[in-house]
């Protein structure tokens, strides 16, 4: 089975049981699909009876190994995975550009490395401008992780993860940042007491809408939706709770899937 | 007179939020430490990035402290994604 951002909702009840991750038949996955196995495994990582089974195929436990998937899972408490994962020697896998998974606690360690993206994105293809402006959405997008959930993160896991590819054949870019926090809804009930839902709280965030009773924001993840759309020609998915929403050129599309444990932003841009 | 502020004596890459109130209080200390202040311009020149965060803390801040002061933008029209954010947050 391929994961991806297409197929993950309809699968889920094949990889998620309980506290078990079963990963055992899967053959590959992309940012998204790397992202939503990071909150997964996030929510379960402190409970007596968790479970996390790697991918049988060796292409898809390579593809893990590359992207440093057994130091996130060391470093949230699945020692025994982590320990197997490391083990495995890999070969080149592809010409295909990655983004290893990273995780950042604090918003410094995540400043510190936007210099990095800068360069990651030049590489990828981008000319300086776009890689520039690449590097400014994720820069805004790990800053509404860090500020929405200052002091209220729900489990011991803080932070935000990032992970990306690119897709040198399509000319294209797959970025995904998620973090194990309150949720969009979370974070504007107290400001919009109306919303009822995951869905219409992410519709209130991307209209320029703020929890942060009292301060005037909201114009990041407003421009974030313009830039990704009008400047990349390109797409923007959000999962937060159980609530989906993609916006695209074509307009608004949600949907009410599984729930995960925070948010996961996922841009993806095209460039010439 | 004029008082410029270089944002590049902050950094090339400019991001987030307490970074940026951070810098509104040392550009407090700046222009107190000038006498005569009537205009305060902001100089993007070499800046690389400037998330909308960032720079909302900055301006925000900035425009709190010195109301009645003129305040203006200049060195970014070199750098079209700085100029699209600072269109963006209708600071130009």
């Amino acid at each position: 089975m391929d994961l991806n951002r297409l197929n993950i909702a309809s699968n889920f009840n094949k990889i998620a049981f309980g506290n078990t991750i079963d990963l055992g038949n899967v053959a590959s996955l992309d940012p998204w699909s790397m992202i939503t196995m990071c909150l997964l495994l996030a929510k379960r990582a402190n409970k007596d009876d968790k479970k996390f089974i790697l991918p049988k195929d060796l292409n898809a436990l390579c593809f893990l190994k590359e992207m440093c998937f057994d130091n996130f899972l060391k470093e949230i408490g699945f020692d025994k995975e982590a320990k197997k994962l490391s083990k495995i020697e890999i070969p080149k896998l592809s010409d295909e550009k990655v983004l290893q998974i990273e995780h950042y606690e604090y918003q410094s360690e995540f400043e510190a490395k936007l210099a990095y993206f800068i360069e990651m994105f030049k590489n990828f293809g981008l000319n300086q401008s776009d890689a520039y402006r690449a590097t400014s959405l994720i820069g805004e997008l790990g800053n509404n992780v860090f500020d929405h959930n200052l002091g209220n993160w729900p489990t011991n896991i803080r932070g935000c993860f990032i992970t990306g590819q690119n897709y040198s054949k399509e000319k294209k870019i797959e970025i995904t940042v998620g973090d194990p926090g309150i949720g969009f809804w979370g974070s504007l009930k107290n400001a919009f007491p109306e919303l009822n839902n995951d869905v219409e709280a992410i519709i209130k965030g991307l209209g320029g809408n703020t929890g942060r009773m009292g301060e005037k924001r909201g114009n990041g993840l407003k421009l974030i939706q313009d830039w990704t759309i009008n400047k990349f020609s390109g797409c923007l998915m959000i999962h937060s709770k159980k609530g989906l929403v993609i916006v695209d050129k074509d307009g608004i599309k949600n949907d009410e899937v599984f729930e995960i444990l925070g948010t996961m932003v996922q841009f993806v841009i095209y460039y010439d | 007179m004029k008082i410029i502020l270089k944002l590049i004596k902050f950094g090339k890459i400019l991001n987030s939020r307490p970074s940026g109130r951070e810098a509104v209080l040392r550009a407090k200390q700046i222009i107190n430490g000038s006498k005569n202040v009537e205009e305060i311009v902001v100089d993007f020149g070499k800046v690389s990035i400037v998330t909308p965060s960032y720079l909302d803390e900055f301006i925000s801040g900035i425009k709190k402290y010195y109301s009645k002061n003129k305040i203006t933008m200049t060195g970014y029209r070199d750098n079209i994604v700085i100029e699209d954010t600072l269109k963006a947050l209708d600071i130009v």
